[in-house]
């Protein structure tokens, strides 16, 4: 293999270096080639067509501009960004950085880090599979090809949820900007389940704001049936709906229902045509029926065993909406902030299975009553489960609470900032992500152990300085601490 | 959970007929060991590409049966003989016939099959060739791409069999390389994007440097 350094020029005229291969990696669009130091990659378009379009260089002028949110806005990014913002979204979105203009038009991105290339013990014993350096794709771990990765590299429920989190909370940034993706798919989003992060690669087809649209078709399974009903129709045609934030809104679920579940939420037993393309057009397009509709079951699988049921209120109440109410009717999908909000509320319903053979480790536990993991059927004896509901203060209303979410007590769990004031939310604008304080549970006891959190008060309302304990016990209501936006906690237990 | 996903049936119909010994057929076998192990880095194309292979001299054999990429087994390629392309299509169409499944009430259907045929030169088995290509509009469910390989192919032929037909100039490794690098992109493709449309065309990448599409 001959390797050879080559120079390209950008467009403020500062120059980058690459590494020329024999065959650089391909996509549908573009190929790319390393820098040397293997930090940046320089992508240049498979067709000249695309390479000399000027639409497809003002929707890259504006997105490595004006839209770009790992960018501060003195330096050209999008507005409203701040450092901690910009680094956040450095790590959600694999974002391109500058425009090539010579030897062609080409477009530099930063490279992925390295836990989303699959490693040389990545593949199981046994089977002839190499995957060494190749990217992590979202569909390895969603299909039946799983089968063949190690079993750490997998991840669990714990892990797909915060994967779900970050991808929710980096649409949601688009999506504020007025930016849609428009090829959301299992081949764009790089995922790690070990260490639960996700990177959205393949920016360039976002949809502009009052720019041409990219002509993409999308992806097989997340082309929003509305897009591929009208799929026929000429690209002009009024009638014709093309990918935008609505269509993201139908793809972003079905990632994370792919994540949770390792399943499609379209593809069921049902038959509509004996004619392969017929029969997927349907049941993609116009005739598309969720598995788990609650009223016409005709497509759902009979081995259905984990449904969105298991998931607890918010979620089945978003996937319900998003492929029950929604899927015909793209005004009825809930946004990527609903996500975000409902996946974050169920993160804390999560209970550590106590099942050492579970084949999940994690379920969600959201009814104190019924307390079985249903990956594996084990039940969490009731001393062993505790709620604790979060009540914000009703502004303007003395005295009056409101419930702020629920949350699932466990031996070591951790608690943060957003657990104890009203109106934080754990996004990418919370400065303070450490730990506040701990769940311990001993001898059928529960103890909230104070770390660092100021002003902390106990149910008798006398301040825990750090490193001490507050003993919780069933139907105790008190204010967490003295700040004026302390939540009040309210503990529950089904004992 | 049962598996809804379909499979994408190939046929790699390959010419190994006497012309192509030496570095022809070398070049075939590492282009196809290539094409095995591109395909099973492509999650997608993992899940659903199943492949086969029917070689034809002066007769034609399913050398693989059609089986997912991670099992498949592909014997050594050698080249004698005359060119039985009439032969390899009765055998093409026996083997869709029997292995590619339909799209009942009761199981999910293969896709259309792909099918990818290369030769070097021209029918040896005129009367079969005749009467399967008439035949070959029982196979109305499948797109076939044909590529004549070198400057004694007959492309005349092969437009018979297919609206689809390439030509590669050489049948020199590096053009054998080419051709299996565009077939390995045209099954990635299909596996992520064909059949969106049902009433769309079947869509290849544009076929590598060198080589031309025949109108």
């Amino acid at each position: 293999m001959t390797n050879k350094i080559a120079r390209a020029i950008l467009m403020d005229e500062t120059e980058i270096e690459y590494v020329i291969t024999d065959n650089p990696p391909k996509g549908l669009m573009k190929y790319t080639y390393f820098t040397p130091d293997k930090s940046k990659v320089v992508q240049f378009f498979n067709s000249k067509e695309d390479a000399e379009s000027p639409k497809v260089r003002e929707r890259l002028e504006k997105i490595v501009g004006i839209y770009n949110p790992t960018l501060l806005p003195q330096d050209g990014g999008a507005l409203g960004g701040n450092q901690q913002t910009v680094e956040y979204f450095d790590k959600l979105f694999c974002w391109p950085m500058a425009l090539v203009k010579s030897p062609e038009f080409g477009v530099v991105c930063p490279a992925y880090p390295k836990k989303f290339f699959f490693g040389s013990d990545s593949v199981k014993a046994g089977f002839n599979l190499n995957l060494q350096g190749k990217d992590k794709k979202s569909k390895w771990f969603t299909s039946t090809v799983s089968k063949y990765l190690s079993d750490f590299e997998k991840g669990n429920l714990q892990k797909m949820l915060c994967i779900s989190i970050a991808l929710a909370r980096a649409v949601r940034r688009l999506h504020a900007a007025g930016l849609a993706h428009s090829d959301l798919s299992s081949n764009n989003v790089l995922i790690d389940p070990q260490s639960g992060s996700c990177v959205i690669i393949d920016i360039d087809t976002l949809v502009v704001p009052n720019l041409f649209p990219p002509e993409v078709a999308g992806t097989k399974g997340y082309i929003a049936p509305e897009v591929l009903e009208t799929i026929n129709l000429d690209f002009e045609d009024p009638k014709r709906k093309l990918p935008n934030v609505k269509t993201d809104l139908f793809a972003l679920p079905v990632l994370i229902y792919e994540y949770i579940f390792k399943r499609h939420p379209l593809m069921g037993p049902k038959f509509h045509s004996p004619i392969v393309e017929e029969d997927d057009f349907l049941s993609f397009g116009p005739e598309a029926l969720f598995i788990e509709n609650p009223t016409d079951k005709s497509n759902r699988p009979e081995d259905l065993k984990i449904t969105i049921h298991d998931l607890g209120p918010h979620l089945e109440k978003l996937f319900l909406k998003a492929f029950v109410d929604g899927l015909h009717n793209p005004q009825e999908r809930p946004t990527a902030n609903a996500w975000e909000r409902a996946l974050v509320k169920t993160w804390d319903l999560l209970q550590p299975c106590s099942n050492p053979q579970c084949p999940e480790g994690w379920f969600v536990l959201y009814n104190i009553k019924n307390p079985v993991c249903p990956y594996c059927g084990q039940e969490i004896p009731q001393k062993d489960v505790m709620h604790l509901r979060l009540m914000k203060p009703v502004s303007g209303w003395r005295g009056h609470w409101q419930s702020s979410g629920e949350i699932n007590l466990y031996d070591q769990m951790p608690l943060f900032i957003w657990h104890f004031l009203a109106n934080t939310f754990p996004d990418e604008k919370v400065q303070d992500r450490a730990m506040k304080a701990y769940i311990s549970h001993q001898n059928g006891e529960w103890y909230l152990i104070n770390r660092n959190l100021e002003g902390m008060l106990s149910p008798k309302g006398n301040l825990v300085p750090a490193g001490k304990a507050v003993h919780l016990q069933k139907g105790e209501f008190f204010p967490s601490n003295n700040k004026p936006n302390a939540l009040l906690l309210e503990i529950l237990s089904g004992a | 959970m049962q598996s809804y996903a379909r499979r994408l049936p190939v046929y790699l119909l390959l010419d190994c007929s006497g012309s192509m010994s030496g570095e022809p057929i070398e070049a075939v076998n590492q282009g196809v060991k290539v094409l095995i192990d591109e395909l099973k880095n492509d999650p997608q194309a993992l899940e659903t590409a199943y492949l086969s292979i029917i070689t034809f001299d002066s007769k034609a054999q399913q050398i693989a049966p059609l089986t997912e990429l991670m099992t498949i087994n592909v014997p050594e390629m050698t080249a004698s003989g005359c060119t039985a392309l009439g032969e390899a299509l009765y055998l093409l169409k026996e083997c869709i016939r029997q292995e590619v499944r339909p799209n009942t009430k009761e199981y999910k259907g293969d896709w259309k099959p792909l099918i990818f045929l290369l030769t070097d030169g021209c029918p040896t088995d005129m009367e079969i060739f005749d009467k399967e290509v008439q035949d070959l509009s029982s196979l109305h469910a499948a797109n076939i791409i044909a590529c004549a390989a070198g400057s004694s192919a007959n492309t005349t032929f092969l437009k018979r069999i297919t609206n689809n037909v390439l030509m590669m100039n050489t049948l020199s490794a590096g053009d054998m390389a080419s051709f299996f690098d565009w077939v390995t992109s045209s099954i990635k493709v299909s596996s992520t994007s064909l059949n969106e449309n049902p009433g769309a065309s079947f869509q290849t990448p544009p076929p590598p440097e060198g080589f031309t599409v025949i109108p």
